[in-house]
C-alpha cells in the first residue's frame, strides 16, 4: 500500500512539474498576445502612471557589436526604460562597461549596479580548462541571478537580453527558478536579435526561441523563415 | 564652390589596409577634389598609424603643422592626430587610429561617410541622416557584413562597393548624382507597446 501512496504521490508532484514547465515557457502563450495588442495601446500612458514603483531592469552587454546594439535600443525606448529605473548591468569586458558608464551618465536619475560576468568560453582553452571555466560560469551567474531576480520581488520589471552565450545560461537560471519557485511568477524575459542576422539566426538565439518570454527579430525574412513564433517590428536600434 | 568633407571608417579593432589605400589613390582622390572635397577624414583602426603615415608619404602628402581649421581634439582620439596636406595643398588629409567622438565627426564635420560593413558604424552614420557609402571587406570570413551591405542596398539606404579604386570611385560619382532613401526612425510604437506588456503584465 505505501508504495502505491508514494508512486501516486510521485506522480503528481511530477505532473504539476511538468504543467507548471509547459506554463513558463513560450510554446503556447505567445500567440494570444498579439490580439490584445491595440487595445493595451490606449491604455499605455495610464498603465505607465498608475504603476508607482521603478521599473527594475537587468541588461546584460555582450561586447562590440551587441553592446552597441543595446545601447541603441535603451536610448531609443529611454522613456519606457530609463525612467528613474533601476538598472542591474551584466558585462563581461571591460570595454562595455566604460561604453555604458559614459552612455547612463547623461540619465542620472537612473541607478546602476554593475554585475560581472566570466565568459564561459576561451580562445585556446584545453578541455579541463573549458569545463573548469565553464562550472565557474554557471556557479557565478546562478549567484548574480538569484541576487537580481529576488531584489526584482514587486516590482515591475523586465530582463533584455540580445546575446552572446552568456545570456543562455542567464535565461536557463531564470526559467528554473519560475520552475522551482511558482510564486515568483515569471521573469519578463525580452531577447532581440542582432540586427546583423538576416538570413539565419544566431546560436544563441536558436536556443533562446525555446526559453524567453518574447523573441524579437529585425528582419521579416528571418521570422517567415526560420522562427515563426518572433515577433518582427522592422529594424529597432 | 562649396568645401566639403568626406569621413572614412574603418572600425577600431580589424585594419582594412585596402580601404585605406583606395582612398589615398591618385584617381580617386583627384575625383574628390573634382566634387568640390576639401578635407579627407580617415579613422584607420588600432595599429596602422605607422603604415599610414607611409601610405600618405608614399602619395607625396606633406606633413601639415601650420594651417589647422579643426582642432585636435575634436576628433576626440587622445591628440594622435596625423595631418598631411595632398595634391599640392587643395585636399587636407587627417588620420588618428580611433575617436570616441565617432558620431561628433559625423554630424558636424561630414558630407559624406565611406564605412566598413560594421552594423555599429552603419547605424552610426544612417541615424545621423549622412549618404553613406559601404566598403566590404572581402578579405574577412564573416559573411555577415556582405549580406547586411547587399540587404541595406537592396533597400536603398545606401551605396556599396569593394576595396578597388575602380568600384570606391563609382560609388563617389554615384554619390554625388543619386539620392537615397530615407532611413526608417528607429523608435517604433508596436515594440514599445510589447516591452509595456511585458513589463506591467
Amino acid at each position: 500500500m505505501k508504495t502505491a501512496y508514494l508512486v501516486s504521490l510521485v506522480l503528481i508532484v511530477s505532473t504539476a512539474y511538468v504543467i507548471r514547465l509547459i506554463a513558463i515557457l513560450p510554446f503556447f502563450h505567445t500567440q494570444a498576445g498579439t490580439e490584445k495588442d491595440t487595445k493595451n495601446g490606449v491604455n499605455l500612458l495610464k498603465i505607465r502612471k498608475s504603476s508607482k514603483k521603478p521599473l527594475k531592469i537587468f541588461v546584460f552587454l555582450g561586447s562590440g557589436g551587441h553592446t552597441g546594439e543595446m545601447i541603441r535600443l535603451l536610448e531609443n525606448y529611454q522613456d519606457l526604460l530609463l525612467g528613474k529605473s533601476i538598472v542591474y548591468l551584466g558585462y563581461s569586458d571591460e570595454a562595455s562597461r566604460q561604453r555604458f558608464a559614459h552612455f547612463i551618465k547623461k540619465f542620472g536619475h537612473c541607478k546602476v549596479e554593475y554585475y560581472e560576468f566570466m565568459k564561459a568560453r576561451e580562445v585556446k582553452a584545453t578541455l579541463l580548462q573549458s569545463v573548469k571555466t565553464i562550472i565557474g560560469t554557471l556557479v557565478q551567474s546562478f549567484v548574480h541571478v538569484v541576487r537580481i531576480r529576488f531584489a526584482m520581488c514587486g516590482s515591475p520589471h523586465l530582463f533584455l537580453l540580445n546575446g552572446p552565450g552568456t545570456c543562455c545560461i542567464i535565461s536557463l537560471w531564470l526559467k528554473i527558478m519560475e520552475l522551482l519557485l511558482p510564486l515568483l511568477g515569471s521573469s519578463h524575459i525580452v531577447y532581440v536579435e542582432s540586427l546583423a542576422r538576416i538570413n539565419t539566426p544566431s546560436l544563441t538565439g536558436k536556443i533562446l526561441y525555446w526559453v524567453v518570454d518574447e523573441f524579437i527579430v529585425q528582419w521579416q525574412e528571418l521570422r517567415d523563415n526560420y522562427l515563426p513564433r518572433s515577433k518582427w517590428f522592422g529594424i529597432l536600434v | 564652390m562649396e568645401k566639403k568633407t568626406i569621413f572614412v571608417t574603418c572600425g577600431a579593432t580589424i585594419p582594412f589596409s585596402k580601404l585605406v589605400s583606395c582612398v589615398l589613390s591618385d584617381g580617386f582622390t583627384r575625383e574628390l577634389v573634382e566634387y568640390g572635397f576639401v578635407r579627407l577624414i580617415i579613422q584607420f583602426g588600432r595599429n596602422f598609424a605607422t603604415r599610414f603615415d607611409q601610405l600618405v608619404q608614399e602619395r607625396g602628402g606633406k606633413v601639415e603643422r601650420t594651417d589647422i581649421r579643426i582642432p585636435d581634439d575634436e576628433f576626440g582620439c587622445d591628440g594622435n592626430v596625423s595631418r598631411y596636406s595632398l595634391m599640392d595643398g587643395t585636399l587636407e588629409v587627417i588620420g588618428f587610429d580611433f575617436s570616441a567622438k565617432v558620431q561628433k565627426i559625423i554630424s558636424d564635420f561630414s558630407d559624406l561617410v565611406i564605412s566598413h560593413a560594421g552594423t555599429g558604424s552603419i547605424l552610426d552614420s544612417l541615424r545621423l541622416n549622412k549618404p553613406l557609402i559601404i566598403c566590404v571587406n572581402d578579405s574577412l570570413m564573416d559573411n555577415h557584413q556582405q549580406q547586411i551591405a547587399d540587404k541595406f542596398v537592396a533597400l536603398g539606404y545606401v551605396w556599396s562597393c569593394v576595396p578597388t579604386e575602380i568600384s570606391l570611385t563609382a560609388s563617389l560619382r554615384a554619390s554625388q548624382t543619386e539620392k537615397l532613401k530615407p532611413f526608417p526612425v528607429s523608435h517604433n510604437s508596436g515594440f514599445e507597446r510589447l516591452l509595456n506588456d511585458v513589463v506591467y503584465s
